[in-house]
């Protein structure tokens, strides 16, 4: 333990020494304190709260993770170039202690620098938040800055599923020629497709089905307390207003009391909140939520995101320290990710290789089209034709797998979550713990350090 | 010079050839290759050799003749072609055995942005000794190679022999059985070098094991019992010094001057036996490092004050086998109870022309009492104003007090 907290120590001094740290520091600040007075926002508290809190830590976190992994290459490629780690690797320490050591002292660095923007940020937002006028706090306490739960209607992937495939088979057996002349999988995805937005589709003029979501164990501590619902849509067609009225109703009469909102005015694509009155959902904690749509274009509520309902469960403070823990969790794997690379490679060719497969992972959106399209070669949406390619037999299988680890690491979205007023909860933080600085930083070390262990430290440069 | 290599290592035993192995380099090779694994250049070849304990082993040769690599095969720092090595009967990458080894590499390796104390107690706490242990060790080793004064000055700050000092320190910290020592002096001043070979030679006398790199010929000469001699990656000799350098067919006589008549019958005599032309008479003088290290002591008895190393202090006394952290008292009574001369080692005998030692106490014994051992002579007092005053046009300084 002594000679890792004297790696890890080392680590903290040259950043110290070189200025890395004050450096950093400075342009974490200056992004917590610079940005507010540059972003636009919807002139409300809680939008601005919400943009706030958004872009500061996804500031944060970029800036954070560029630096963790430049630091990480420059640590130890650096050290094996410079010749330094001759006398490390000469002392009674072994290699995996001083691989272990440099990423420890660059992951507490981070927690140090995050802990010290992120405080800003909080102190900040109370700030700001005591100097709104009382009814404007409230609004900002019940929605933003307030750790709620989420509950969404069950998962219909089987039906669906299920479905799809019984209609696939009445398809085949009509015509049985198809088999041997179309994709069947593309007809397959075709079909599910459909009968996916049978479940999301409003027609004009008509109600929803109804959407009915399970609060679970929550209902216990929710009666008498307004709940929230979060909603988004497309539309099938433009409005010339650029919003769609709607008609939301709550309540499934006899089980439980019903309530009714205005006429709405919503924009697509976007995410719009509401206030449910308190005591509206049944004895088993399920709230039936219907929405009539008076327009003449259909209206399209993803299954995914189209309709969650949030609940107050806690307070903003910890769920704001569990989002900090994930962020942090990044900050180890990106740690993890240049140090492995600087293993092996010289200082600037790691630095690329990082920042190449960081870019990668940021762009994943493109390597999801392309396995959900099952080309790299394009689709067209107006002659629904799709491209093909002969690499794709090669690529979709790479870009799924790859996707698979992305998202071990990138289903987690912490600075949404707070800037929602979202709970970021236990659960989250132990699962981020455990995939992401676990699994996969324990991966990316055991490669590093079995790369370092196998390296020749001297070089024939030095040979006399 | 050469040694035929086919000649068995007992030929060539030394008074630690019964001593426990510490480093056995067996048909030791290393080629270094390029990206596609293409042999690029053949740095050691076939080497074998044995180090015991207690030794000073020294590795010559020119630079590219496989020293440093050889250095660094045993550390572990680079992986043999072919062969085998063993360091205290373990593997060179056994972890647990580096607590046993020091090592000062050719060049300063050390963290620039450490200053001196934090670079020994951070190397300190790589072998996991104690706080007040490493603070301890620090004190002594700081004073020892004269870097007290410029303890918080970062190492990146030094100069090339400043830096060899404190590389030197880092690699004692650890107290170890096995120091490896790769060009010690270059970049050190004489009194330097002087230092280094006299912490060699305590090192020795308290049963360490060192192995020497060096291109410095003195520098072996002065302290090493055993050498091997490396050109193109291969050992041309090997052998004990006093072996390797003796010239069994002559020998060397020194005594106070003579009266020429005296000279004249001693010449005659000894004309009777050997041929005019292989006599020869000269006047002995000492050599430059012992002349320079007397003057310098002159200049620092008169000028205290200096912005560089402070020389001088005497070797650590962990290093000299005193027990760390007991009473002064004990300390006293050890110094009072130790054999004269075992504190603090005499200055380095004057490289005089080889001389079979052997042979010449053999004739001692056989005609009589032993003639004393040739001591440099003193440099007179006119010599030693003279440089005295050098060396202060040098500095920039008024001659001190002591200077006339």
């Amino acid at each position: 333990m002594q000679r890792l907290y004297a790696i890890a120590w080392l680590t903290w001094k040259a950043a110290f020494r070189f200025r890395l740290f004050l450096v950093i520091a400075g342009l974490l600040l200056v992004s917590v304190v610079g940005l507010p007075l540059l972003i636009k926002d919807d002139g409300t508290a809680r939008g601005f709260t919400q943009i706030l809190l958004t872009y500061t830590l996804t500031a944060i976190t970029a800036l954070l993770g560029f630096s963790t992994l430049w630091l990480a290459c420059g640590t130890l490629a650096r050290d094996i170039e410079e010749c330094q780690i001759q006398m490390l690797a000469v002392k009674p320490i072994a290699r995996w202690q001083i691989w272990l050591g440099k990423w420890l002292g660059i992951v507490s660095l981070d927690a140090v620098l995050l802990a010290l923007s992120a405080g800003c940020v909080y102190g900040l937002l109370q700030w700001r938040a005591h100097r709104l006028p009382p009814d404007q706090q409230q609004a900002l306490r019940n929605e933003v800055l307030v750790a709620r739960g989420s509950a969404r209607e069950k998962n219909f992937d089987k039906e669906i599923d299920a479905r799809a495939d019984q209609l696939l088979r009445e398809r085949l057996e009509k015509n049985p020629l198809e088999t041997r002349q179309a994709n069947l999988g593309e007809v397959r995805r075709q079909i599910r497709e459909s009968v996916k937005a049978a479940y999301e589709l409003v027609r004009p003029g008509s109600p929803s089905r109804p959407w009915r979501i399970n609060l679970g164990s929550a209902r216990l501590h929710l009666r008498g307390q307004p709940l929230s619902l979060r909603v988004k849509f497309n539309a099938a067609e433009g409005s010339a207003s650029g919003t769609y009225g709607g008609i939301l109703a709550f309540g499934e009469p006899p089980k439980t009391k019903t309530a009714q909102s205005p006429v709405l005015s919503m924009a697509p694509d976007t995410f719009h909140e509401f206030i449910i009155p308190p005591d509206l959902f049944d004895a088993d904690g399920v709230l039936t939520i219907t929405f009539g749509n008076p327009n003449e274009t259909a209206l399209l509520f993803p299954l995914e995101d189209g309709v969650e309902v949030l609940y107050p469960e806690g307070g903003f403070g910890p769920s704001f320290v569990r989002a900090l823990g994930i962020i942090l969790c990044w900050m180890a794997l990106l740690a993890a990710l240049g140090l492995a690379s600087a293993s092996l490679l010289s200082f600037p060719v790691a630095a690329f290789f990082s920042l190449g497969l960081l870019a990668m992972t940021l762009s994943s959106g493109t390597m999801a089209n392309a396995v959900e399209e099952g080309t790299i070669a394009g689709y067209n949406p107006e002659k629904n034709t799709r491209g093909s390619s002969p690499v794709d037999l090669v690529v979709i299988p790479t870009f799924r797998a790859a996707l698979k680890v992305i998202r071990l690491a990138m289903d987690f979205s912490p600075v949404d979550s707070l800037s929602t007023g979202r709970r970021v909860t236990w659960t989250q933080l132990g699962l981020a713990l455990s995939q992401i600085v676990v699994l996969m930083a324990g991966s990316v070390g055991l490669l590093g350090i079995f790369a370092l262990s196998r390296r020749e430290l001297a070089g024939a440069q030095a040979v006399q | 010079m050469a040694t035929d290599l086919s000649t068995p290592h007992s030929a060539l035993r030394t008074p630690h050839s019964e001593a426990e192995v510490v480093v056995s380099v067996t048909g030791l090779t290393k080629v270094f290759q390029d990206f596609w694994g293409r042999p690029k250049a053949r740095a050691v070849d076939r080497v074998d050799f044995e180090v015991r304990r207690g030794e000073v082993f020294g590795l010559l040769g020119p630079n590219g003749s496989g020293k440093s690599t050889t250095v660094k095969l045993i550390l572990g720092l680079l992986h043999p072609t072919r062969g085998l090595i063993r360091v205290f009967d373990h593997s060179p990458r056994h972890v647990p055995t580096k607590a046993r080894i020091g090592y000062l590499p050719e060049e300063s390796y050390l963290y620039r942005y450490l200053d001196s104390r934090e670079t020994l107690d951070f190397f300190g706490n790589l072998f996991e000794l104690p706080k007040r242990q490493r603070a301890d060790r620090a004190e002594q080793l700081l004073e020892m190679v004269g870097l007290k004064q410029v303890q918080r000055r970062a190492v990146g700050e030094f100069s090339k022999g400043m830096q060899r000092r404190i590389g030197l320190a880092q690699a004692l910290i650890n107290d170890p059985d096995l120091v490896i020592l790769d060009e010690p002096t270059s970049g050190l001043d004489p009194i330097g070098c002087h230092e280094v070979k006299d912490l060699i030679r305590a090192l020795a006398r308290r049963g360490k094991t060192v192995i020497l790199s060096s291109h410095l010929l003195a520098d072996v000469e002065d302290v090493c019992d055993r050498v091997v001699i490396y050109y193109g990656g291969r050992i041309q000799a090997m052998g004990a010094l006093r072996e390797l350098l003796a010239k069994p067919d002559s020998i060397r006589i020194t005594a106070p001057a003579l009266p020429r008549e005296t000279l004249e019958r001693v010449l005659a005599l000894i004309r009777k036996d050997v041929a005019e032309d292989t006599v020869r008479i000269d006047t002995p003088t000492q050599n430059l490092e012992n002349y320079f290290l007397e003057v310098v002591k002159n200049a620092q008895q008169a000028a205290a004050e200096t912005s560089g190393v402070v020389s001088g202090a005497p070797v650590a006394a962990y290093l000299r086998g005193e027990a760390e952290g007991r009473p002064a008292a004990d300390k006293l009574l050890e110094r009072f109870t130790l054999a004269p001369g075992t504190e603090t080692p005499g200055p380095a005998p004057a490289p005089s022309p080889a001389v079979d030692q052997v042979k010449l106490d053999s004739l001692a014994k056989a005609h009589g009492p032993a003639a004393p051992a040739p001591a440099p002579a003193p440099a007179t007092e006119a010599g030693l104003e003279q440089a005295n005053e050098k060396l202060a046009t040098l500095l920039g300084k008024n001659p001190g007090p002591n200077a006339k």
